[in-house]
This record gives structure tokens, sequence and C-alpha cells, in this order.
């Protein structure tokens, strides 16, 4: 009997054997790109995603931002609609910072981009840290467990996405990449502190994982190695470590997000103890070819992806996609601790139907061990 | 004889104090400002840019270098007469519309007013109507446009359409750039370049403008 999507995605990320080359596809950028404008393909008008991959025939892969939330002591957390942005700002006894965000569906986003950072000045370190200490994680499963329940054997959830390693959150959300280097440079106590206080709540999160029925949880990542390898050895590999052993010890395999350039983060990667890497997306779209890849990490790290989304645009033909994806098969062959998957998404204008394509070319290929 | 090398060198450490001492030094010795900032601070900022396009620099090094470049020259500014301070030439940027990613952008501004570009950010979310009027207005040697997600790429293609049907195409150099962004797709929407990273930028505009 066949493996289920399901089955084979999470027998590779824990780099057993499957019997067909797995296939994890990620189309949200498309669906709610289309479904904001009335452009969805008249066979799919009303659809749910879950069910277009389906049709498809390809694994589903659906996004879940976090199975718990935030609820704060001591202080107010207050939010106001000012279109089309949403300022949230949190009202503490030694001060108050407030957050700029704006959500764009009509982009094909699913989650808001931050405009405007809580962290100003040197003075809002105090009321950073007051909010870190005063955090509680509390667990919020339900949403997440009906995503798995419609998914079923045809896919995953990943979950997880607000984990970044502690300093990659203060980076990202509270002070914002270029203001986060400034001030590690000029005032490297403060934000050592705030890391300190950073990490206190991810591992309130992380335990959360742990008890949870996530089977591959994400650590998340978006990393660049322009931007991230100067601290990556320091702050993110150390935390990526005691995450994953701790997930580890729960029966878990991690995984994190690495749709960006990779070619110097490749080597450091090792050092995480991370299961898989997610979204990998090669040439065009980054410098680094899956082979490379492969030749670097071996069998030590199973990766999902290896379809950059630019392959799916019109500006590629028919031909040159199947060109691509046939490469990619010899690249990876014999296939094992890989799954098949989009760098990183479906793009707006992107051709679903080489969704189907790819399990066409997976039936006619990807029996195990690949012989291309 | 001011040896700028030291000043080079600071600014390549994106050693702000050091470089706004030196350059005080420089002027208190009577160097023309005009040489502290090709000689020194500029010349900094090359290596910099070529350093990080060689893989040695991160962006951390080069957001230290910029803004210890952009706090030096205002040190310098109120020395000279705005027709004494040499302009490499004029650039116009702007994330594309329906984008707000704005990090790479800001970055090629910083870098390429460090070299010398008369640099006008448009900020992010530009629509092609907006490039247009500044390049009207501004009459700029380059237009460079950023984005970061797939859906906006287009919006590069619409505004070098936009620049045609304003009969303007040919006055100004138009570049892209943007994590997405492959110098296959700059060809195929008929940019004139391409940069992969802030570094490449400053080497880019300086063939463009014939420096």
């Amino acid at each position: 009997m066949a493996m289920s999507h399901k089955a084979r995605i999470l027998a590779a990320a824990h780099r057993q054997a499957v019997d067909k080359l797995p296939f994890g596809a990620r189309i949200d950028v498309w669906y709610n790109y289309h479904c904001a404008h009335g452009t969805l393909p008249e066979k799919y008008e009303g659809w749910n995603m879950v069910d277009i991959l389906r049709d498809q025939g390809a694994g589903v892969q659906v996004r879940h931002m976090r199975i718990w939330k935030l609820e704060y002591d001591n202080l107010e957390v207050v939010t106001r609609e000012d279109p089309p942005y949403t300022i949230t700002e949190w009202r503490t006894p030694v001060g108050a910072v407030s957050l700029k965000t704006v959500f764009r569906p009509e982009e094909g986003s699913w989650i808001v981009y931050e405009v405007d950072h809580p962290f100003k000045s040197k003075e809002d370190y105090p009321v950073i840290e007051y909010i870190f200490q005063n955090t509680r994680v509390v667990p919020d499963l339900s949403e997440y467990q009906q995503k798995e329940k419609m998914v079923g054997e045809d896919g995953i959830v990943i979950t997880g996405m607000d984990m970044y390693s502690p300093m990659q959150q203060i980076m990202r959300y509270w002070l914002g990449y270029e203001r986060f280097f400034y001030e590690l440079h000029d005032h490297p106590v403060q934000v050592g502190q705030l890391y300190e206080l950073q990490k206190e709540v991810a591992k309130k999160k992380l335990e959360i994982l742990g008890e949870s029925s996530v089977e591959i949880p994400m650590l998340c990542a978006n990393w660049s190695d322009e931007f991230h390898t100067p601290v990556f050895a320091k702050y993110f590999s150390p935390w990526l470590r005691e995450a994953s052993d701790y997930l580890h010890s729960k029966g878990k395999v991690t995984q994190v997000h690495s749709d960006g350039e990779m070619r110097r983060l490749i080597p450091l990667f090792l050092e995480t103890g991370v299961d898989v890497a997610e979204a990998w997306t090669p040439m065009p779209m980054t410098s680094v070819t899956t082979g490379e890849l492969r030749k670097a990490w071996g069998d030590k790290v199973t990766v999902w992806g290896g379809i950059p989304a630019v392959l799916f645009e019109p500006q590629y033909t028919d031909q040159e996609f199947d060109t691509y994806v046939i490469d990619l098969f010899k690249q990876i062959a014999p296939g094992y601790n890989f799954i098949i998957g989009m760098g990183d998404n479906l793009p707006f204008d992107g051709r679903i139907e080489r969704v189907g394509r790819i399990v066409e070319l997976i039936d006619k290929y990807g029996s195990m061990p690949m012989k291309l | 004889m001011i040896d700028y090398s030291a000043l080079k060198k600071a600014v390549i450490d994106g050693d702000d104090e050091r470089t706004a001492q030196l350059v005080k030094e420089a002027i208190e010795q009577h160097a023309d400002p005009a040489d502290i900032v090709t000689l020194g601070l500029q010349a900094g900022l090359v290596t910099v840019g070529e350093k990080f396009s060689s893989g040695e620099f991160f962006i951390p090094e080069m957001l230290l270098a910029a803004r210890t470049v952009t706090r030096s020259l205002d040190i310098i500014r109120p020395l000279v007469s705005d027709s004494d301070m040499i302009t490499a030439g004029k650039v116009v940027i702007g994330t594309v519309v329906g984008d707000l990613h704005d990090i790479g952008k800001n970055l090629v501004g910083m870098l390429l007013g460090g070299v010398g570009f008369d640099v006008l950010d448009l900020g992010t979310d530009v629509y092609p109507k907006r490039f247009v009027t500044a390049v009207m207005e501004h009459k700029p040697d380059i237009l460079g446009m950023s984005a970061l997600i797939t859906t906006t790429m287009p919006a590069m293609e619409a505004t070098i359409q936009a620049l045609e049907s304003a009969n303007i195409r040919r006055q100004v150099k138009v570049i892209v750039g943007g994590a997405p962004v492959t110098q296959h797709f700059a060809d195929q929407i008929g940019a004139d370049g391409y940069c992969s990273n802030g570094g490449s930028a400053i080497e880019l505009c300086n063939r463009l403008v014939g420096r």
C-alpha cells in the first residue's frame, strides 16, 4: 500500500525510507491573492486551498502561525486601527512603546508586516525589558487542531512561525533589522539583556510545542546570509541546538524556513541540530544549486523545497519548467532525505497546473531509489 | 600632505567616532574638503562595497560604514558651498507599489549617497506614476526600483512602460534589484541594469554614469 503524503513527509523529515519522492506544496500567496481579487480559475471558484492542492494531486502544506497566545501582567496593551495600519501600544509603568503593522491579503500575504517597530530610541530599553519580564505564554491549540483535522493524511500543518531564535525575534520584530545592527554596535549590553529576557519567553513557547501534537515544529528563519551570518554562530546556533535537543527529547524533529540566500550559512547550519531546511530556494533566486547543498550537507539534513517560485511564472516555458524539475531530480537522486516543495510559495502569477505537473513528474521518475 | 589611509580605514571599520575625529583633524590641517570626501570617506566606502560583493563583508559592516560616512559628511557640508560638493550623478530610488520592504533600498541609498550620488528616496509602495513624476521633476541619471516579493515585481515593468508612455524612458537608466529579481527578469522587462546586492549597486551606478 502506498504511503500517504503525510507519512512520506514525516518519514523523510525523520530521515527514514519512503516509497516515492514526497511533495508538500505551498500555494497560499497565490490563493490569497486570487481570493482577494476574485480571480481564482473558474474551476476553483469557492474552493478552499487544501482541496485545490488535493485536486492537483500534491501533498498539502498549510501554515498556522502559533499554538499559543501572549498575555501580559502589570501592563496594558491597546490596539487601534488607523487604516490601513494597526497600532499596538504597550503601556507599562516604565513607559510605552508602539508597533505599527499593515496586513495586505490582496498582495497574497498571510501575515502582518511591521512598518514601524516598537524600539525607537535607547530610552525604550527598560520598557521592552519590562514587557518581556511580564509576558505569559498560554497554549492556544484549537485552531491548529481544526486545520490538522482538515488536512488529515494529505499533508502537514506547519506551525511555530513566531518561534524565531530570541535574538532574531528582537532583530526582526522589536528593533527592526537596520536599527538592530546599529544598537548591537552602540549598546551591546542592553541588546544582550533583551536577548536573555526574550530567551525565557521562547522557552515557554518551546514547552508548549514539546507537549503538543505538532510533528515538525517550525523554529522559523527567513535568513539571508548577508544579514545573519555575523550573528549566527553567537546567537542563533546555540539557541537552535538547545531547542532542537529539547524537541528531539519529545520525539519530534525540527525545521526552519530557509528561503533566503544561504551560501555562507550552509556550513554553520550543521551546528544547529535542526532536521529539516524547509522552503529551500536554489538558483536562480539564490546563488546556490541544490546539488551544492546536498554535497555540503550529505544526509545530515532533510531538504524541503528545491523549486524556486519564479519557475512557476509565465516567464518560464512549460519545457523550461520540466527541464528544471528533472534536473533537480538528477541532483538529488537517489532522492532520500528530500521533500519537493516551493521556494517558498506559488507566486500570484504562477501557474497552478505546474503543481500538478510536478506530481506527474514524480509519478514518472520519483519511485525510490530514484534512478536518473 | 595628508595621509588619508587612516580615514579610509576608519570608514571600513565603521568607526564613526574615529572617522569624525580624523575628518576634524584634516579640516584643521586645511585639507581640501573634496579630498577628504573622495580620498578618505568615499574611498573607504568603495572598499566596503567591494568587500561586500566579494563576500568578505556582510550587511552590518556596510550599514555601519555608510552611517559613518553620512555622519562625517554632515561635518563637512557646512564648510563647502553646494557647487563644491562633487556629485557623481542623481539617483531616484524607491520600492515599488504593493511592497513595503525597504532594507535593501535604504542600504543602496546610503551607499550611493556615501560615494557621491545625489539620492532622492521616494520610500516604499511607490506607484509607477510617482516614479514618472519624479523622473520628470528631478531628471535623475538613474532610476532604481526595489521589490522583495514576487507579487510586486510586475510593477517594475509597469513603471518602465509608464516611462515609455511619457516619452522619458531614454532620459534615464533604470536599474532593478531585490531578492526575487534576477538578471533574467531585468532583461525581460527592459531594465538597463540589475544589482544582486547593495555593494554591486555602487559599481553598476558608477558604470552607468560613466564614472
